[in-house]
C-alpha cells in the first residue's frame, strides 16, 4: 500500500515538472525574436529579473521585502477576520436566533466581491493600511462565517444526544462537539479565505501602496516595464501556491481523525 | 421480589410531520426489573427506536410516564446509558476519548478517570486500542466502543438500539457472545432492540414482541433457557419459531 502510495506520488510530480516545462517552452519558443516578443518579455529575461530583484531593489525594497510587506497585511486582516468569522459562524449553526438575525445579511454582502469595497473604503479609511486590512477581512470574513456556520449546521443530532446522555451541558457540547465537527467545513472556509485575501492585497496594492507585491506590478504599468510586471505576477503566483499547501498541510494534521484527512 | 427499575405506564408518542400527527406508539405499559436484559422485538420502521428514545429521555412522551428507578424521565440524563445503532461515536476522539467522555463532563478527576474508562475498555476486548480513532475500527469494534462508552458511566439502565445490526453475521455471533459475556460480568438492567429472532432468544430474560406502528406490546415470553445458549438447541429452535409465529410482518 505504501509504496503504491509513493508510486502516485511520484507520478504527479514527474507530471507537474513536465507541465511547467512544456509550459515555460511554449512561453519562450512565442517570445523569442518575434512580434509578440516586443511586448512579452520571454521567461529567461523574467526570471533572470526576477532571481536578481532579491538582492537589488525595485522601488525602495527587494522582491522578499515585497512579499513580506503584502503578507503581514494579509496576516491582520485575515487572522482577524478569521477569528471573528468562525466565531459568529458557529453560533449562528448553534442558535437559531443569531442565524435568523445575521444569515439574511450574509446571503447579501457575501456576492459582492471584496474588490468592489474599495471606493468606499477609501472614502471611510483613506489610502493607508487601514483600508487594505479591511479589504482583506471583507474577503476572509464572509467565506469562514458561512462555512462554520454549515459546518455547525450539519452536526448529526444524534451526537448531540449521545453527548446529552453521557450528561453535557450546553456549553460543553458546544465546545466538545460542535466545534470540533464543524473543523473540516471551517478550514475549509479558511483554505477559500486566504485564497481571496492574498488576491485583494493585490488589488488593494493595486490601488495605492508604496511597497508589497501589488505595488510592483502597477509600477510596472506605469513604467511600461512588462518585466516588471511578469515578476510581481510570478511571485504572486508562487506564494499564492505555497499558502494553499500550508493549509491543507495544517488541515492534514487537525484532522486527521476524519476519513478524509488522510 | 427484585425492585422494578423502568416502568411505562401508557405511554404513547405521536410526531407533527407534514403530513399530519403521526401516532407511533399506540400506548404502552412496561415493567423492566433490576439486571433484567429485556428483549424489544418488532417488525421494522415499527418505532422500536422511538420507545428506546421515550424511554431513555431524547424525545418527551406524547402521553403517560416513564419511570427509572422512580424518578420520572424527562430530558437525556447519565443515569441512562445509550448505545445506538449507527454507533454514534465521536470521530474526533479517541477509543479512550470516547469512553471517558462522560466522567469529563461530570468532572471526575483524570486519573481515577482514566481508571475507569480503561477498566472498561479492557472488559469489551479493545485493549491496546485506547489511542486508535474511530474511523480505524471496524463495525464490530466500534460498537465494543459504543457499549463501553455507555457503560463507563455506570448508568443504572442500558438501552441498546440495533447495536449489532449493520455487522455481518459471523461478527454477530461472536458479538453477542461476548455481550453475554460483559453483562455477566457486569449485571445491569438492558433493554436490547432487535428484529432478528435469534439474536431476541440468544440473548434475552424476556422478550416483548411489538406490534406495527402505532406500537403497542403484543405478547411477551419468558426466557428460562439455560445460558451460554445453544441456536441449535430443541427448546432454542422452538422458541424462534413460535414467537416468529406471531411477530407482524414488516409493512
Ligand atoms: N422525529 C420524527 N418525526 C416524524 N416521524 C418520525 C420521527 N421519528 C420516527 N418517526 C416515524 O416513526 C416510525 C417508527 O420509527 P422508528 O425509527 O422508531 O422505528 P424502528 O422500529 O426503530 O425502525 P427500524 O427497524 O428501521 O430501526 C417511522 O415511520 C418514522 O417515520
Ligand atoms: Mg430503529
Amino acid at each position: 500500500m505504501g509504496r503504491f502510495k509513493d508510486a502516485a506520488k511520484y507520478e504527479k510530480t514527474i507530471f507537474a515538472v513536465i507541465s511547467i516545462t512544456t509550459f515555460l517552452l511554449i512561453w519562450y519558443l512565442v517570445t523569442k525574436d518575434t512580434e509578440l516578443g516586443k511586448v512579452l518579455a520571454g521567461p529567461v529575461t523574467v526570471f533572470g529579473k526576477f532571481f536578481k530583484s532579491f538582492t537589488e531593489p525595485l522601488g525602495t525594497h527587494v522582491i522578499p521585502g515585497h512579499i513580506l510587506w503584502s503578507l503581514s497585511r494579509v496576516m491582520v486582516g485575515y487572522v482577524v477576520a478569521s477569528i471573528l468569522g468562525i466565531i459568529l459562524g458557529v453560533t449562528m449553526g448553534w442558535s437559531r436566533l443569531v442565524e435568523a438575525m445575521f444569515r439574511p445579511l450574509f446571503e447579501i454582502i457575501r456576492p459582492i466581491p471584496p474588490i468592489a469595497w474599495i471606493p468606499l473604503a477609501i472614502l471611510w479609511f483613506g489610502l493607508g493600511e487601514l483600508t487594505k486590512y479591511f479589504l482583506i477581512a471583507l474577503a476572509t470574513f464572509s467565506n469562514v462565517t458561512m462555512n462554520a456556520y454549515s459546518g455547525a449546521k450539519s452536526v448529526d443530532p444524534v451526537l448531540i444526544g449521545a453527548a446529552r446522555m453521557l450528561g453535557a451541558s450546553d456549553s460543553r457540547i458546544f465546545m466538545t462537539i460542535v466545534l470540533p465537527a464543524s473543523v473540516p467545513h471551517i478550514f475549509a472556509g479558511l483554505q477559500i479565505a486566504l485564497g481571496s485575501a492574498w488576491a485583494t492585497v493585490v488589488a488593494a496594492e493595486m490601488v495605492r501602496s508604496s511597497e508589497g507585491v501589488g505595488w510592483v506590478i502597477i509600477t510596472g504599468q506605469d513604467t511600461n516595464n512588462s518585466v516588471q510586471i511578469l515578476v510581481g505576477i510570478i511571485a504572486v503566483g508562487i506564494i499564492g501556491y505555497v499558502l494553499a499547501i500550508m493549509m491543507r498541510q495544517i488541515e492534514a494534521n487537525l484532522c486527521s481523525w476524519s476519513e478524509r484527512g488522510k | 421480589m427484585k425492585k422494578d427499575i423502568i416502568v411505562c405506564r401508557d405511554v404513547k408518542k405521536s410526531f407533527e410531520t407534514e403530513r399530519g400527527i403521526v401516532d407511533v406508539i399506540g400506548s404502552v405499559n412496561l415493567t423492566v426489573p433490576e439486571n433484567e436484559l429485556l428483549v424489544l422485538f418488532g417488525p421494522g420502521q415499527c418505532g422500536k427506536t422511538t420507545l428506546i428514545n421515550v424511554m431513555a429521555g431524547l424525545e418527551t412522551v406524547s402521553f403517560g410516564v416513564v419511570t427509572v428507578d422512580g424518578k420520572k424521565v424527562e430530558k437525556p440524563g447519565p443515569d441512562r446509558g445509550v448505545v445506538y445503532q449507527a454507533t454514534a461515536l465521536f470521530p474526533w476522539l479517541t477509543v479512550m476519548g470516547n469512553v471517558e467522555y462522560g466522567l469529563k463532563a461530570k468532572g471526575v478527576p483524570k486519573k481515577e478517570r482514566r481508571e475507569r474508562a480503561q477498566y472498561y475498555i479492557d472488559l469489551v476486548g479493545l485493549t491496546g486500542f485506547e489511542n486508535t480513532f474511530p474511523s480505524k475500527l471496524s463495525g464490530g469494534m466500534r460498537q465494543r466502543v459504543g457499549i463501553a462508552r455507555a457503560y463507563c458511566i455506570e448508568p443504572t439502565v442500558l438501552f441498546m438500539d440495533e447495536p449489532f445490526g449493520h455487522l455481518d453475521a459471523q461478527t454477530r455471533y461472536l458479538m453477542q457472545e461476548e455481550l453475554m459475556r460483559i453483562w455477566e460480568k457486569e449485571k445491569r438492567t438492558i433493554v436490547f432492540v432487535t428484529n432478528n429472532i435469534e439474536e431476541a432468544v440468544y440473548l434475552a430474560n424476556r422478550i416483548v414482541v411489538m406490534t406495527n406502528c402505532p406500537t403497542t406490546i403484543k405478547a411477551e415470553f419468558n426466557i428460562d433457557l439455560p445460558r451460554p445458549r445453544d441456536y441449535v438447541d430443541p427448546e432454542f429452535l422452538r422458541l424462534r419459531e413460535e414467537i416468529s409465529a406471531i411477530v407482524d410482518k414488516t409493512l
